[in-house]
């Protein structure tokens, strides 16, 4: 008889332990969040004495929404508590979600590719009806949303890809803004002219870091239709198209393999990028807005503008593109609390609504909405980066489903371990395999 | 030995039936005197807390790792379905699998290696006990007690190509970027971070030589040279046992140090299974990244039986 109950005591105990481990996402399958889309009417400033909600940060963006947050404070009396979640955050937040906890709020990268991980449909409030909705740019507009649905608040302007310059070297080499290329071919020929006529390096490129390798690649991509994209994300194309094979090839053999990359393009950091760039010894560099971000951690405005210059550049003309980055976008949960979820879009309409223009002020950054203009003081590379935004073409990771990690692959490129056809069969071979993952038809 | 130990049982005997009869079972089934006198005054049960923590957190999610390698388990849906073998076939498919593997076996091999030949040379070097050593003998087990993360970072700022190695020996050498040489100078930085275990190890082991046998050796005329190689490295064997084993089997799951000095490059050349685990699991595909870690427990499985063997059967001759 002790034996037996023994026994099922032990039994109850693993069972508990197993049911304590299983997914705790699997519950709100049914999707709690249809539930919490009120929509329309949402006063910014509505009082909501009490109310607490969480907001999920990085590491590095844990101050970046103080200026609202203090400002929702006040105007509310609600409170907002700031968790930073460590470093990867793409990769804890997910796992996090996993174990059943859940924010109201959190910075989340507002792309097709990365929206997924996050489980939308299930976890995330749909936020079409939203008053901000109608007075974000055209460009801001199209982001944040899946399958028709928005389930992410675009707060700051997406990063810019384009080319970073010396102006002190390019005046040395005699390069004026009419020299400025627009095409990619022109872009090497510019590299060319420049490594002629000065001791620079024509580009600095970041092995060591990996991810802006892909950079030079995704310039060449431009040119590829919108229904090849589609095709992509259906199965019918693939990553080992000729066009992307030849971009690949284009920049192994006629960029690095001429010679246009400083000596130790191999271990190069992103760091070491900004401080080439800063002291001359590189002339260009081809990269995101974190690039500027970091100059201007280092540099006043004034400084920044007197030294560096920004130019865009496509496959075959002088157009920039956007790339979407963590603290683009704010989604908001489903969280079940009804309270809690109608403070959660209060506070997404205070922020682009009231707020908006103190907080960019704050934070010396371009304006999402056009009725809003930036705020003084910003660099000029970045006032040229906001003009560009409205025509600007995608980077991938906002036009596939997947963002496949191509730099990694290139890593290994540039130290002759795969070929530019590997590269584009390594990449293909990725996306299959997560496209397959989140159930994409096709796959 | 095994004589002595029969008799001790028999003469236990008495001991334990003293105070009530012997049950039928136990006279018939397992030896009377087996179990220790701790386990008959302390009801199982005393021990529950610690199973339960140890099933939960430790059984349980290795024998679920089991399990997901055979699912779809992923970080884009919520259900869990059963595939088969495919997420082996999977990385079998892309060739990753087997650079891992190779590249995982040769960190190890390596970081066994210098962890072994830097604990042993200290060892020898910190030996006798005077204030000196004690203080340095401290001194040099300190790294163990650093985060390996902070020694990766530490020795990844050193190394970079304009670090202060490269400073101070005013050289322009790219250490952390050779497709060949990053994985040994890593491996030398895993070595440099558990000597001091090592050395701990193998001081214990030359402090248990018996001193009539060092003292014979002598008086039969063995220089240091012959000391080291005929009595004291022979006699050290119980300690290479234990040394070679934690620091190859500790080594194949290494992630920390890599991933702070190369993050797995130059191409991949120091992309041991972990990290590359670590690499598909941040793409959600977390039944991916379970499979190879399924494949990473099997090798060092397949490799700690004919090892722990070998070096056993190895102390037994000597």
């Amino acid at each position: 008889m002790r034996r037996t109950a023994t026994a099922v005591a032990l039994i109850a105990t693993a069972a508990l332990t197993l049911s304590a481990c299983s997914d705790d996402t699997a519950g709100t399958a049914n999707g709690t969040g249809a539930g919490g889309s009120g929509g329309g009417e949402v006063d910014p400033t509505a009082r909501l004495d009490g109310v607490e909600l969480t907001f999920w940060t990085a590491q590095n963006t844990v101050n970046a929404a103080d200026q609202v947050i203090e400002a929702f404070e006040e105007a509310t009396g609600a409170t907002v508590n700031v968790e930073a979640i460590p470093d990867l955050y793409e990769q804890n937040v997910p796992t996090r979600l996993a174990s059943g906890e859940r924010p109201d709020l959190m910075f989340w990268q507002p792309s097709i590719s990365t929206l997924p991980f996050i489980q939308p449909r299930q976890n995330l409030l749909p936020l079409d009806d939203e008053p901000w909705v109608g007075d974000l740019g055209p460009t801001e507009q199209s982001l944040g949303v899946i399958d028709g649905t928005r389930y992410a608040a675009i707060v700051t302007s997406p990063a810019m890809l384009g080319v970073y310059y010396n102006k002190d070297v390019f005046a040395e080499a005699g390069i004026t803004e009419e020299d400025f290329p627009t095409s990619y071919e022109e872009l090497l020929e510019l590299g060319h002219t420049v490594q002629d006529r000065t001791d620079a390096s024509a580009f600095y490129e970041v092995g060591g870091d990996q991810w802006p390798l892909q950079w030079q690649v995704q310039v060449q991509l431009t040119d590829l239709p919108e229904t090849w994209w589609e095709g992509l994300n259906r199965n019918e194309e693939s990553w080992t198209d000729p066009a992307v094979v030849d971009a690949i090839t284009t920049y192994n053999e006629e960029l690095l393999g001429a010679g246009l990359a400083q000596e130790d393009y191999r271990t190069g950091t992103f760091t070491g990028q900004g401080e080439a760039l800063w002291e001359g010894s590189s002339a260009m560099a081809l990269n995101v807005t974190s690039f500027q971000s970091q100059l201007q951690a280092q540099h006043s405005t004034e400084e920044i503008d007197e030294r560096i210059g920004w130019f865009p550049i496509a496959n075959s003309e002088a157009r920039g593109l956007y790339s979407p980055d963590q603290t683009n976008g704010v989604v908001a949960f489903a969280t079940g609390d009804e309270e809690r979820q109608n403070a959660a879009r209060q506070f997404l309409a205070f922020w682009l609504g009231p707020d908006y223009a103190d907080f960019l002020d704050a934070r010396k950054i371009p304006s999402v909405q056009p009725d809003v203009p930036n705020p003084e003081g910003m660099p000029q590379t970045a006032v040229d980066q906001v003009g560009e935004l409205a025509d600007a073409h995608g980077v991938f990771q906002a036009k596939a489903i997947v963002a496949p990690e191509l730099h990694v692959a290139l890593a290994d490129m540039i130290y002759g371990e795969r070929s530019p056809q590997e590269v584009a069969e390594f990449v293909e071979d990725q996306f299959d395999d997560i496209a397959r993952d989140q159930g994409a038809e096709g796959f | 030995m095994a004589q002595s130990a029969t008799t001790g049982a028999a003469a236990a005997q008495p001991v334990t039936t003293r105070g009530r009869p012997p049950s039928p079972r136990r006279a018939g089934g397992r030896p009377p005197g087996r179990m220790s006198r701790a386990a008959v005054h302390h009801p199982w049960w005393f021990a529950l807390p610690a199973v339960v923590i140890f099933g939960g957190f430790f059984l349980l999610p290795n024998l679920l790792n089991f399990y997901y390698p055979f699912t779809d388990w992923s970080n884009y849906h919520t259900d869990i379905n059963w595939v088969g073998t495919r997420n082996f076939r999977e990385i079998l498919d892309d060739g990753t699998l087997w650079r891992a593997l190779r590249v995982t076996l040769v960190y190890a091999l390596l970081a066994a290696f210098f962890q072994n030949l830097f604990g042993l040379l200290l060892a020898l070097l910190l030996e006798k006990d005077t204030r000196f050593n004690r203080f340095f003998r401290a001194l040099f087990f300190l790294p163990v007690l650093i985060s390996a993360l902070a020694v990766g970072y530490v020795f990844q700022a050193l190394l970079n190509t304009d670090g202060a190695i490269n400073e101070t020996l005013g050289t322009d050498v790219p250490w952390l970027g050779s497709t060949s040489w990053t994985i040994v100078l890593v491996a030398v930085v895993h070595g440099w971070k558990w000597m001091g275990l090592a050395m701990l190890i193998y001081l214990a082991g030359l402090k248990g030589i018996p001193g009539d046998m060092l003292e014979a050796a002598r008086a039969d005329g063995a220089g240091p040279w012959r000391m080291f190689w005929s009595v004291r490295f022979p006699m050290l064997a119980p300690a290479v046992t234990f040394n070679v084993t934690t620091s190859l089997l500790g080594s194949m799951n290494t992630f920390d140090i890599v991933q702070a000095t190369t993050g797995g490059g130059p191409a991949s050349s120091t992309e041991v299974m972990n990290i590359y685990m670590f690499r598909v699991f941040g793409q959600g595909q977390w039944a991916e990244a379970s499979a190879m870690s399924l494949v990473l427990f099997l090798v060092v499985v397949a490799m700690a039986f004919p090892l722990v063997i070998g070096l056993r059967r190895r102390e037994q001759m000597l």
